[in-house]
């Protein structure tokens, strides 16, 4: 099922009367999300994405704009008819049910030609049950459940019904570190199985890059780009995007631009050409260092740390505007860690540059 | 550590609770069971010379007594009529207040008003409502000045007009009255305990429930009234405890004649049932009822619970 | 599994449904505000009934065909109710029940609230549970033995028979160590630390932290004075020492046949008045008050 999303707007009254100052909460949001697919809704709290979520499902109506499920209008469907599963963030799992009951609940309320027979309702939701592996545990109360596997029935719930869209609102927050980690990917066999459309939102840009097959990157209420994640990765659209995704996150510097080269601090660190001259911000990934005696950048080095496979090289530069440099280069190299100061080239396709005042990202050629 | 100072000084920041309770609490508990087993106790054994004999004389009395049995009646039908109309309606209203936003607070003020009146005052409200003012009921020579609100609305509704309370009142009649009126007076600690449980249920369940176009009737039955079963006991239990209880409303509508004036104490209760042996110099009687009272509610509240454990989730 | 069910919500005709949806929803609301004020004018009409009828003559109160506004407002029914029911003397006499008895539990309960709270003492634990056992026996045991002690000690028509032996109530005990519980023991030992008697950080850190509860407490046994009416009955029957309730179910009973209604019912509207104006100002913590009794059972 595509779903079309068509100037959507929330505009939220202001809870203080006197201040009289409304939230705008979502503004004019406009994007279709192709059937089938697994979209992340990704942005900082207070970027509009949950919002964005609960309009879809009908839990909140939108202040104007429209919602399309393929060509149906539902802007002004009541959410029981819209046919979505919504997930909720802290599962929402009726505590006075078993698993059981939980899943067989949605099934239960069908009415007219949809009704099914008890051993259809059994049947499908043992098959929900199955396909996020909980088939062990239908009889248990959610209490006896741990986060991961209350989870999990909380997506059989919303799955048995097949619903036309899947919604999951922040699905891992409640989760270890390594529950996140495998149940992320359980998400994505998930929906590579069922096929159903899937939006997800969250804060967490790693989540949203490694199993999504677009994201979208909101800022109050705004949204900033869309696309496939490694696509937004590489080719931020503007400051807020670069600094968003990544991690370490990127290094951002205070530079110019004069005559075709890039300047930070001193040093003229690259070419870039179709850039006028001008005072800019720059964004440099950590791994678009390369470590190189003859390079243009320099650093003073604070320190080293190896990881395994890669080394990150702590290091300060004047005009960096974190406290910190970090740059990820392939354990192979040697770093000399007692030298003073380190020395780097850097590759054109890591480097991105942006308007100071915009924080636009401006576009050069890459040889 | 417990060092032997610091006991001393907790027992300081004590010693007034101990020693009344000990006075009024403890002392009581000992010596009612004392006086109920000692045969025809009357208040003479503080006079001195009047010594009484050990038996279980006072119980047998007391259950055969059928002034007691009345009693006992009474108690019993008030509370199993008052308790689950009580608790229906409550609920029925925290459910209506709950899913309101305009007038939510002024109607919540309303609901509660009933629990901050007297009731023995607010009784005799209700017995002028229900009251004929006149004389010679049933007769024929019957002269009804007013026949009191009640009956004017039932009359204008073009119903047939009922002697509630007055003499000649039938004692179907004299129950009505009484269930309104407890009724009413149970309404509002019921209403503000179950709309507190209501909206301590979280939201989620009810945005899930809909996003599964759950049809209301079922959220009620499978969702609300599950949820809220908790609080449902609690009122349930408290109910059944203060219906049997129950008096000062029955001498708030009928006076201390417990009943119309031509049967006096067909109303009475169980605790009123003490209260006339206490007055009466019978403390053996009294204390052999107040025991049985004792006993009916604590098996009582151990039903209550038990059904509970098996209903209430969580 | 995916194909065919996604047909099966495809199959709902969902124009019809919403036009349909929102006239039962509006139906509903309807339904339930017609229900809501429906109940709200029954639980009310006794007060309305009470207030207009006080403020009718006895003439019009006996029309077979009732007013439902007063002809002519008599305010002087409340004049007579006031000297015919001696009302101020019960009025000064409740007030005095009820302050003193109310300020002598207040210190007791939290003294006894604190010592369970916060010193450690042996058998503190079964001493707790001890307590609220007797929570479970009906007061009416209480009152038998505490008829006749009360006769030995001499205090029959006594204030202090209205006052002392009630002083102490598990609950309000119950419900203050439950707050004192929560204030974090840290600021018990930092004071421990500095050198602040117990008593002092009685005073100055807990009871002001505790006083949504206090107050609650306080209100409720104001009521409860105000309410009283078995024992008051049973040991206080003299007109110098009669409390409220007492004065107003016998003042007005006892004359045979003619009771004039609306004197009763001024005086009754009188007795409520306090009540209702000090609900008004302290609904919140009436209404806390009450419906933390709910964690009781």
């Amino acid at each position: 099922m595509k779903v079309v999303l068509q100037d959507l707007t929330k505009i939220f009254p202001s809870r203080d009367k006197k201040a009289g100052k409304e939230v705008v909460a979502v503004n004019n949001f406009n994007f279709e999300i192709p059937d089938g697919k697994l979209i992340g809704l990704l942005g900082p709290s207070g970027c509009g994405k949950s919002t964005t979520l609960y309009m879809i499902s009908g839990l909140q109506k939108p202040t104007s704009g429209k919602i399309f499920f393929g060509d149906d209008d539902v802007t002004e469907l009541p959410t029981e008819n819209r046919g979505v599963g919504l997930v909720f963030q802290n599962y929402a799992l009726y505590p006075h049910m078993t698993v059981k009951q939980n899943i067989l609940f949605p099934l239960e309320n069908l009415k007219g030609a949809d009704k099914m027979s008890k051993e259809a309702m059994l049947e499908r939701a043992y098959e929900a049950a199955k396909l996020v592996q909980i088939d062990e545990l239908m009889d248990r109360k959610p209490s006896e459940l741990s986060g991961g596997q209350q989870q999990r029935v909380a997506i059989a719930r919303a799955l048995v019904k097949m619903p036309r869209v899947l919604l999951l609102d922040e699905p891992l927050s409640n989760l270890d570190a390594r529950l996140r980690l495998q149940t992320r990917e359980e998400i994505r066999r998930i929906q590579r199985e069922t096929k159903i459309t899937t939006i997800f939102v969250t804060h967490d840009q790693e989540e949203a890059m490694s199993i999504s097959d677009m994201i979208v990157v909101m800022k109050l209420g705004v949204v900033q780009q869309i696309g496939q994640p490694q696509e937004v990765y590489d080719d931020p659209v503007n400051l807020f995007v670069a600094k968003f995704l990544g991690t370490p996150p990127i290094n951002v510097f205070n530079g110019k631009v004069a005559g075709g080269k890039l300047y930070i601090g001193g040093d003229a660190v690259l070419e870039v050409p179709g850039i006028g001259d001008q005072e800019v911000t720059v964004g440099i990934r950590p791994e678009g260092f390369v470590l190189d005696e003859n390079g243009p950048m320099h650093c003073k080095l604070s320190n080293v740390e190896i990881m395994g496979r890669d080394v990150s090289i702590v290091s300060t530069n004047e005009a960096s505007l974190n406290p910190v440099i970090r740059s990820i280069i392939n354990a192979d190299n040697k770093v000399d860690t007692s030298a003073e100061t380190v020395r780097y080239s850097l590759k054109p396709h890591k480097v991105f540059v942006f308007n100071k005042e915009t924080e636009e990202r401006i576009k050069f050629e890459v040889k | 550590m417990v060092d032997s100072k610091h006991q001393w000084k907790a027992w300081i920041y004590l010693s007034p609770a101990i020693v009344l309770l000990l006075v009024f609490t403890v002392w009581p508990i000992i010596n009612t069971v004392r006086m109920s087993f000692l045969e025809n106790y009357s208040g003479l054994e503080a006079v001195g010379g009047a010594t009484f004999e050990f038996g279980i004389g006072n119980f047998q009395k007391v259950i055969e007594y059928k002034r007691f049995i009345n009693c006992l009646k009474n108690t019993i039908l008030l509370c199993v009529l008052t308790v689950p109309v009580s608790t229906i309606l409550a609920l029925l209203i925290a459910v209506a207040l709950n899913s309101i936003k305009g007038l939510q607070k002024v109607l919540q003020t309303i609901f509660f008003l009933p629990y901050v009146t007297n009731s023995i005052a607010i009784g005799m409200v209700f017995a002028a409502m229900f009251n004929i003012v006149g004389s010679f009921y049933g007769t024929q020579n019957e002269i009804v000045v007013t026949a009191g609100i009640i009956n004017n609305v039932l009359e204008f509704l073009g119903f047939e007009r009922v002697n509630w309370i007055n003499a000649g009142s039938s004692y179907e009649a004299n129950i009505i009255v009484m269930t309104v009126y407890i009724v009413w007076n149970a309404l509002p600690f019921k209403i503000l305990v179950l709309l507190g449980g209501l909206q301590s249920i979280n939201k989620q369940y009810y945005d899930a429930a809909k996003v599964d176009g759950t049809p209301r009737r079922r959220v009620f039955t499978k969702i609300t009234v599950p949820l809220l079963s908790p609080m449902l006991a609690y009122v349930v239990i408290t109910g059944f405890i203060g219906g049997f209880k129950e008096y000062s409303s029955i001498v708030g509508i009928f006076g201390e004649n417990m009943g119309p004036v031509d049967d006096v104490g067909r109303l009475n209760t169980m605790v009123g049932f003490i209260y006339d042996a206490l007055e009466t110099n019978k403390q053996g009687r009294a204390s052999a009822a107040a025991l049985i009272l004792f006993g009916i509610i604590l098996v009582v509240t151990m039903i209550n619970m038990q059904v509970s454990k098996k209903r209430v989730h969580y | 599994m995916a194909e065919k069910n996604i047909t099966i919500m495809h199959a709902k005709d969902m124009g019809k449904e919403t036009s349909r949806q929102k006239i039962v929803k509006l139906a509903v609301k309807f339904f339930v505000y017609a229900f809501l004020i429906l109940m709200a004018l029954i639980v009310l009409f006794p007060f309305y009934w009470m207030i207009i009828s006080s403020l009718k003559t006895l003439d019009e109160y006996r029309l077979s065909v009732p007013t439902f506004w007063p002809q002519k407002v008599m305010f002087s029914n409340y004049a007579e109710a006031f000297t015919t029911g001696n009302l101020g003397r019960l009025f000064l006499n409740t007030m005095y029940v009820g302050v003193v008895s109310t300020l002598l539990s207040l210190v007791i309960t939290v003294l006894c609230a604190f010592a369970f709270a916060r010193l450690e003492f042996k058998g503190k634990d079964t001493l707790f549970a001890a307590l609220l056992a007797t929570m479970m026996i009906p007061g009416e045991l209480f009152t038998i033995t505490n008829y006749s002690t009360v006769t030995q000690l001499g205090w029959m028509n006594t204030f202090t028979v209205l006052i002392v032996p009630f002083l102490v109530s598990v609950f309000y005990i119950y419900l203050l160590r439950q707050n004192f519980l929560q204030i974090p023991n840290e600021l018990y030992l930092a004071a421990k630390v500095d050198g602040t008697s117990d008593l002092k950080y009685l005073w100055k850190v807990m009871v002001p932290l505790a006083l949504p509860t206090l107050i609650s407490i306080t209100i409720l046994k104001m009521m409860g004075a105000w309410n009283s009416y078995i024992w008051p009955r049973l040991v206080a029957n003299d007109e110098a020492h009669s409390l409220i309730t007492n004065g107003l179910r016998n003042a007005f009973t006892d004359t045979t046949g003619d009771v004039n209604y609306p004197v009763q019912m001024a005086a009754v509207a009188i007795v409520s008045a306090p009540l209702f104006l000090v609900f008004l100002f302290l609904r919140k913590y009436i209404m806390a008050g009450v419906s933390r009794s709910g964690i009781k059972g």
